[in-house]
């Protein structure tokens, strides 16, 4: 499997005057296409900025971030800004859709970025749309959808672009378990057509449909788990078995 | 170029979001634009209304008189100048190369009367018969009076068109008979309609008669002035050699002042310019201040948009937004801002300069005026633009994700 992203040394601190924080400290890591992978870990740990930083939304102190062979520590803003919007595919607990503007517009919003001719565009938003079964409510601002129908536009927006990962930042922390369980089914879906997708959670059970678990403490990672038992790899040994 | 359009469209919809919040914001550049654009109205009705009045006068016509139009002396030192007198028109003539024509008027308020009909407080004009010339009068109907006319104090009258109407509603005036106190006229010509003079007093309300005429039922002393039309390519030297000759007639010494003046045009010309100086300068101190105001008050509501969409940028940030596209996103909504408010501005001054126009006098708003408003008030969103809208560049993606 070709590596998808590589760590080597990552080191991030954070100068806040007083002391020297070591959001991260030393990370080393490579994820592979067609990863199922959870980051765990408690709060102040590292998670987040370690999210952030396959994100590309940040940049190292020290060591190398390769991604797909691109060297991100060396990039600008304008490069990272390309990066994120070309290979990456965000999905944030609080979902973050932009009120004013349509499902519809609202997965449209990162071709804008890519320079996507508007025709194209909304084909494109369409399929996304259509990937995360929202269809009939496209036309819907955020405010007239449910939690789990504004998450899955927020799916279709990362998806838009056909990105190289999904990173989802506790996708389901906002949401009931109902909707929780709709997410998680699209996750997995995504998964089985060959997305890559690097879940953030706190909560073991989103974690184990994963099929790797990274726990973080520290800055450092301290466990970095196959997860053999995970609920994808069952239905896909499963699927095995019956062809 | 998408970019473009789709920056476009995000700030106008943005603005069409907080309509009520635009619309207060853009007072300052409303007022500032309708400041300069009727400013700019104004002064080009003045200008019209101006040269209109200023072709009465002639471009190439000197008026002798005793004082100065826009003079500084003190008063001392000119009341004791000497009247002009009729007999300086011929020595003038003979002695200059440049007079085409030169009449001498002598003017006094009268009160003209027909049977029951009454013209209050006209101006009675005393002159010779080239007055045609250098007033660059026409006459509508009728003649003007001839030098045997004028010669023999005929009691004749030219009156002017409102006189006219005034005393003959519907009738032909001409041959009539018209009575100035107890003295009988009879009409020879009715002048072509002029118009008022700087809007002060009007052209047509006026009555001509020979001076011989006039001197012998008024007065043969008195105020006098001598218009003199010379060719307007030679203007400046006939002014020289008429105030030479003036001299020797009034037997100065080359250490004595002038005992009187040559005026023209173009004192008028230069007193106007200081009142449009006058005018523009403070139609351009209102505008800037306004426009200064209005650009700080675009400043700070586009301060609060950015802090407002914080999480909003942080999102366009994490999809991939640049900060270029960012700032230019924020540039064009502070940009559209001013710009719709420059166009409020110019439709309120098409309002204004059209009353002004109904009302006041002539006056049409200059359209490079209004390009130039619109220019204006895009540098001010640009400027007023640029310190908010680099700040939502600069944001830090995730600081913004964070913000609640």
């Amino acid at each position: 499997m070709a590596e998808l992203i590589k760590f080597k040394g990552v080191k991030r601190y954070y100068d806040v005057g007083s002391e020297i924080v070591k959001a991260l400290d030393g990370v080393d890591l490579t994820i592979n296409h067609n990863e199922y992978i959870s980051i765990m870990g408690p709060s102040g740990s590292g998670k987040s900025t370690l999210m952030n930083m396959i994100g590309c939304l940040d940049s190292p102190t020290d060591g190398t971030y390769e991604f797909e062979g691109e060297k991100v520590h060396e990039m600008d803003d304008n490069q990272l800004a390309s990066i994120r919007n070309r290979k990456i595919g965000f999905v944030f607990q609080t979902f973050n859709l932009l009120p004013k503007l349509t499902a519809l517009r609202n997965v449209e919003l990162p071709l804008i970025y890519a320079n996507v001719p508007r025709d194209e565009r909304l084909k494109l938003a369409e399929i996304a749309v259509g990937k995360v079964s929202l269809t009939d409510r496209m036309h819907h601002k955020p405010n007239e959808l449910s939690g789990g129908q504004r998450q899955r536009v927020a799916i279709a927006r990362a998806l838009v672009t056909n990105p190289s990962i999904i990173l989802a930042d506790e996708p389901t922390g906002n949401l009931d378990s109902k909707s929780g369980v709709e997410i998680m089914n699209v996750f997995d879906e995504l998964y089985k057509e060959g997305n890559t997708i690097i879940l953030v959670t706190h909560e073991a059970y989103i974690a184990e449909h994963a099929h790797r678990t990274i726990h973080i403490l520290d800055g450092c990672i301290e466990e970095d788990i196959k997860n053999h038992k995970s609920k994808t790899r069952k239905k896909l040994r499963k699927k095995k078995a019956t062809a | 170029m998408f970019a473009y359009i789709e920056s476009l469209r995000m700030a106008l919809s943005s603005i069409w979001g907080n309509k009520l919040r635009t619309a207060l914001t853009t007072l300052g550049i409303i007022i500032g634009i309708l400041a300069v654009t009727l400013m700019g109205t104004l002064i080009s009705g003045l200008d019209r209304s101006f040269e209109k009045s200023m072709s009465f006068l002639g471009r190439d016509v000197l008026y002798i008189a005793k004082y100065e139009w826009f003079g500084e002396q003190e008063w001392w030192e000119i009341r004791n100048r000497p009247d002009l007198k009729v007999e300086y028109v011929e020595k003038l003539k003979a002695q200059s190369k440049y007079i085409q024509a030169a009449a001498p008027v002598t003017i006094r308020t009268a009160n003209i009367t027909r049977k029951d009909e009454m013209a209050m407080g006209i101006n009675i004009l005393g002159t010779t018969t080239e007055f045609v010339q250098t007033a660059y009068m026409n006459i509508e109907s009728g003649r003007f009076y001839t030098d045997g006319e004028d010669r023999s104090g005929a009691r004749v009258i030219v009156i002017g068109y409102d006189v006219a109407n005034a005393l003959f509603e519907n009738e032909n005036p001409i041959g009539e008979k018209v009575k100035i106190g107890n003295y009988v006229f009879r009409v020879v010509g009715v002048a072509e309609k002029q118009g008022k003079f700087l809007g002060l007093f009007s052209l047509d309300n006026r009555a001509i008669i020979p001076l011989g005429t006039y001197q012998r039922i008024f007065s043969r002393r008195g105020w006098m002035r001598l218009d003199v039309k010379v060719g307007q390519a030679n203007i400046d030297d006939a002014k020289d050699e008429i105030t030479a000759i003036m001299r020797r007639l009034r037997g100065l010494h080359p250490q004595e002042k002038n005992d009187f003046a040559v005026n023209q045009q173009d004192a008028f010309r230069q007193q106007y310019q200081t009142m449009k100086i006058a005018i523009g300068g403070t139609g351009v101190f209102i505008t800037v201040l306004s426009l200064v105001v209005g650009g700080i008050g675009i400043m700070n509501i586009m301060f609060v948009s950015v802090k407002e969409r914080t999480r909003e940028i942080g999102v366009r940030k994490a999809i991939g937004a640049t900060q270029g596209s960012i700032m230019r996103q924020f540039l064009l909504e502070a940009l559209f801002i001013c710009l719709f408010g420059g166009c409020i501005g110019i439709i309120l001054a098409l309002g204004g300069s059209f009353l002004i126009d109904k009302y006041m006098f002539p006056s049409t708003m200059p359209i490079s005026l209004a390009i130039i408003s619109l220019i204006l008030s895009s540098v001010v969103g640009i400027v007023a633009g640029l310190a908010p809208s680099y700040r939502a560049a600069r944001l830090d993606p995730i600081e913004a994700l964070r913000y609640e």
